[in-house]
């Protein structure tokens, strides 16, 4: 039976009636409201989670069947990058940046009135359009610190400024305690946690459009400010406050390796409170904003990770309307709360008031900064025409590993982010 | 004796055909994609010559890729041959322990590679199980997988350690075929072990060897899974990643697939070539012997 | 000295069983045991680890076990067909152009699947065969002919061909011949095949995450790897996932051992 719907499906596509959504298995049967739906599981974000909230979405518009799929690594933009490109492209999928996708045609781009229930409707532009729910903001990276490590070293006061961070780093590394936590291997994002803060809140702060203008070519990788805060990284690691031999641990061995107490302080997306609050571990955690050169507050932050939609679905209204139900259901902002620390983006939602000292202290931060309109975008982290070019993420990390270990001088990296991006367009 | 073409009809072409669609046809496929700007996301393909071919010499990425994977290859065809002999040698007797022993040997060679990388980043980690007993008996052990100039031998030794059962088990049955007769009488001629090695043992392995030496050859050029699993290229730029990876790096996470494929074709042609030159020459040796 | 040998094979094999060792110690061991102590002896055993990956909910080893096992019987089955068949061709032609054609096939041997990969996505999408177990299959049988026909021509090329034309001179068709005289004495190489492309097909990993995508559910390979993002704060269900993967293969190798070695050989002396 499946080789004939098989065939059917060539036929479809040798006519060109068929678009980019081939789902051979279930052609022939008209498919109903059957949408397809890519999720990725994580420590926090286990299948049960998933399967959960596809039932509590479904109780709700019970016309709606959903095919859930699974990316087989967290890097699903990556994945859903090469369904597209065999003809699999699913048609909702959650957290995956829409820039590349959108420029091709292939997202759905949501109207003002679809978006009215989010708190920031304009978030992650793709072309003047929007295409990803702005379903949640992610702080990255707050420092996440280790208060027993911290009062061993007689380190009283959160660091404000830069100075104050290099001075608990020394006391730190003098009461022989490794002052940041990192990793790398597989998961390469690790590596660029701090350089992320560091970009962020030095060049961001001077030109929030820095990557905007990236991409138009008024500045470079090389250029003066840059290229600074990649020395300022370069220095932490030069210091030996960075361990270099920590680059071959994967993230969860790194949350791990924090959570066990191997280092003080771990800058980490804020999605980490949700394991700080659930996780064992013997020692109160503490969270502070990402220090700044003058003490000025400035929070890093990316409003995005919701939902994109395929363009090109054959169910594109049950598509849209269980993006919207899923994004929007309380119970499960609630769960993506709880499970995942993020901080949802919803007009007139509040997390529980049970939810753990950690996050309350990461939402806190935020919802200050907010009010004295001290965020910026999260370098690394922009997911659509405001961000790295397809493929970059992966060279910045690459840049942080090779400053980490001293292997390329600050100048060099800057030199090779150039020659990258220009590979990349 | 059979009519040529119907011969060729009922028992070559069914093979032969699926070998073209899935084999042949997207290596024409790819050789086109090569000549463009083909990238999904940035219609139209437009036809650019051999431009991405000069690109490619010139781009740093695909030079050190080219060192990163020729350094594997060296390891990885080298020394599990050199070891694989050892162990063939050691365990060429009969009885239980041995056989237990060559199953040991062969067990990692059917592992998955995403299995055996699991288990050695576990291993080689930098609070792992190898770096205590190291601590312990007072060694400063190395970054395996986390300082760039270690890392891409800690992977080859992985690689290594999966392919050296292939080895040993076809170096086992290449001693198999050594004639008892043959070696008994260089005994009485008065030759020593190591003599009646060289003289007798090695030339008859010569079939053994080419297996190896090409298969080994073969496995190296395509890895992929180890770096995709336990290192992803890093740490730092370029410091693991093979060509392999970067090809579907460059074709599918950053888009260029008319720039992937000019990489995949000069890798197809190194490839070819290599294995052409190193498969006369142990074939040639073979007649020589 | 008679235990020198012994003594040393038994050293050496220790030592390079250690990583094996890693994998069988943590799948009975408790799981929170496993980040603090990998190499200590699982005492007291559990099967929690085993358990919990036989029972998880979405049934991700089931689904993922069918999968591979369908899809390695298949490409296994129609593989030794076909190339014995292509094998039986090549050895009873000797002409220029079969010449070329081995050299062709030979070439395939050498192709890493990442080169063309692409470009067999869009075969298979043009096809309607992409995201389907029949697509998957069919891409291991174009891949891996090449090997199968190695292995059998160099065989075949030891049956000597008096036994075939006796057969049909009593009156016995071409094909019949092959398949119930020739095919039957071909039985190591058929061995060695059925392994090799056996284990290489069960431990693909990039082909099957890419061609089969993720709506058919993943091959074993292909879930593990899914699984360590999730699992790795519970290494016991990484661990006892890999064992259980490997399993299958493991007695496939036990079962066949004696007969394959002989086939690879046999064929590459004689080819």
């Amino acid at each position: 039976m499946k080789r004939f719907s098989a065939v059917g499906a060539a036929l479809l596509l040798a006519a060109g009636l068929a678009g980019c959504s081939v789902k051979s298995d279930t052609g022939g049967t008209g498919g109903g409201e059957e949408i397809s739906f890519l999720t990725f599981e994580t420590p926090n974000l286990k299948p049960e989670y998933w399967d959960e909230a596809i039932k509590r979405v479904q109780a709700k518009n019970p016309e709606i069947k959903v095919k859930k799929l699974v990316a087989p690594n967290t890097d699903r933009t990556a994945y859903a990058k090469q369904l597209l490109q065999s003809g699999q492209f699913p048609d909702v999928m959650i957290a995956v940046a829409p820039a590349g996708f959108a420029e091709a045609g292939e997202l759905y781009a949501w109207s003002p009135d679809e978006l009215k229930d989010f708190e920031f409707p304009t978030a992650n532009p793709v072309r003047g359009k929007y295409f990803q729910l702005p379903a949640n903001t992610q702080t990255i990276p707050p420092v996440y610190y280790n208060k027993k490590l911290f009062a061993a070293a007689g380190i009283t006061a959160e660091p404000k400024t830069w100075p104050e961070l290099i001075a608990a780093a020394e006391k730190l590394k003098a009461a022989g305690t490794t002052p940041f936590v990192t990793g790398g291997g597989k998961d390469g994002f690790a590596s660029s946690m701090i350089l992320a803060g560091i970009v962020s809140t030095d060049v961001y702060s001077k030109n929030k459009d820095w990557l905007t203008h990236r991409r138009e070519d008024k500045v470079k990788f090389a250029d003066p400010d840059f290229t600074a805060a990649l020395a300022k990284f370069a220095d932490l690691a030069a210091k030996g406050y960075v361990d270099k031999t920590s680059l071959s641990r994967d993230y969860t061995a790194t949350e791990q390796a924090f959570l066990e107490g191997k280092g003080a302080m771990y800058p980490m997306g804020n999605w980490f409170a949700a394991a700080a609050d659930s996780k064992p571990h013997d020692f109160d955690i503490g969270v502070f904003n990402f220090p700044t050169t003058d003490g000025k507050l400035v929070v890093p932050a990316y409003t995005g990770g919701g939902m994109i939609v395929n363009a090109n679905s054959k169910n594109l209204p049950a598509a849209k309307k269980f993006a919207l139900a899923f994004q929007l259901d309380k119970a499960q902002l609630d769960q993506s709360v709880k499970a995942d620390g993020l901080i949802p983006a919803i007009k007139g939602y509040t997390p529980p008031s049970d939810m753990g000292a950690v996050y309350q202290a990461g939402y806190k931060l935020y919802q200050d900064a907010v009010k004295q309109s001290a965020v910026v975008h999260a370098f690394r982290w922009e997911t659509a025409d405001d961000g790295l070019l397809p493929g970059m993420a992966d060279k910045v990390d690459q840049a942080a590993q090779d400053l980490i270990t001293g292997r390329k001088p600050a100048a060099e990296v800057a030199a090779f982010l150039d020659t990258e991006w220009n590979k990349a367009r | 004796m059979w009519p040529r073409v119907w011969h060729f009809l009922s028992f070559g072409a069914p093979g032969v055909l699926v070998y073209v669609c899935f084999v042949l046809a997207p290596i024409g496929i790819s050789f086109w994609y090569s000549l463009t700007n083909y990238n999904p996301f940035n219609p139209p393909i437009s036809y650019v010559g051999f431009d991405n071919y000069v690109l490619l010499f010139q781009d740093n990425e695909f030079l050190t890729a080219l060192k990163i994977t020729s350094i594997l290859t060296a390891i990885v065809v080298v020394v599990p041959n050199v070891l694989g002999l050892g162990v063939a040698l050691l365990l060429d007797r009969p009885g239980w322990l041995y056989n237990a022993l060559r199953s040991v040997f062969f067990t990692p060679v059917i592992l998955s590679s995403v299995v055996v990388s699991i288990i050695w980043s576990r291993l080689l980690d930098n609070d792992g199980p190898l770096n205590a007993f190291l601590r312990v008996v007072g060694l400063d052990p190395p970054g395996w997988l986390s300082d760039p100039d270690v890392a891409i031998y800690s992977l080859a030794s992985i690689v290594c350690w999966q392919m050296l059962g292939f080895c040993v088990v076809v170096y086992l049955a290449g001693l198999q075929g050594v004639p008892t007769e043959l070696l008994e009488a260089a005994e009485i001629d008065g030759a020593g072990p190591v003599r009646r090695f060289r003289a007798v043992t090695w030339p008859l392995l010569a079939p053994a060897l080419t297996i190896n030496t090409v298969v080994l050859l073969i496995s190296a050029f395509k890895t992929y899974d180890y770096v995709k699993v336990i290192t992803n290229g890093g740490p730092g730029a370029g410091a693991t990643a093979t060509i392999a990876f970067n090809v579907l790096a460059t074709g599918f996470d950053a888009n260029h697939v008319g720039y992937a494929s000019a990489m995949a074709i000069v890798m197809l042609l190194i490839v070819a070539v290599v294995t052409a030159v190193v498969l006369k020459l142990l074939q040639r040796r073979e007649v020589d012997l | 000295m008679r235990w020198v040998r012994p003594s040393v094979a038994v050293f050496v094999g220790a030592i390079f069983f250690v990583p094996l060792y890693l994998v069988l110690a943590n799948v009975f061991k408790q799981g929170a045991r496993i980040a603090s102590s990998p190499m200590s002896l699982p005492v007291p055993p559990t099967l929690g680890n085993v358990v919990a990956v036989l029972t998880r909910p979405d049934q991700l080893f089931w689904v993922s076990l069918t999968n591979s096992v369908v899809v390695t019987a298949l490409s296994v089955i129609v593989l030794i067909v076909l190339s014995a068949m292509l094998g039986h061709y090549l050895a009873r032609t000797r002409r220029t152009w079969t010449r070329v054609l081995t050299l062709i096939l030979l070439a395939g041997l050498m192709i890493p699947p990442q080169v063309i990969l692409i470009p067999i996505t869009d075969v298979l999408r043009v096809a309607g065969l992409m995201t389907t177990l029949q697509g998957l299959v069919l891409f291991n049988v174009g891949y891996y002919v090449p090997f199968g026909v190695f292995v059998f021509t160099g065989f075949i090329r030891g049956v000597p061909v008096e036994l075939e034309e006796a057969a049909v001179l009593d009156g016995a068709s071409r094909t019949q011949v092959f398949w119930r005289i020739v095919f039957p004495l071909l039985r190591p190489a058929t061995a060695s095949v059925m392994i090799f492309l056996g284990v290489w097909i069960w431990n693909d990993f990039i082909d099957p995450l890419i061609i089969l995508g993720p709506s058919q559910g993943t091959t074993i390979t292909t879930g593990i790897y899914r699984s360590i993002g999730q699992y790795q704060a519970d290494l016991g269900s990484v661990f006892a996932l890999m064992a259980l993967a490997t399993l299958p293969v493991l007695v496939f190798y036990l079962a066949l051992q004696k007969q394959f070695v002989k086939g690879l050989t046999g064929g590459a002396t004689k080819g």
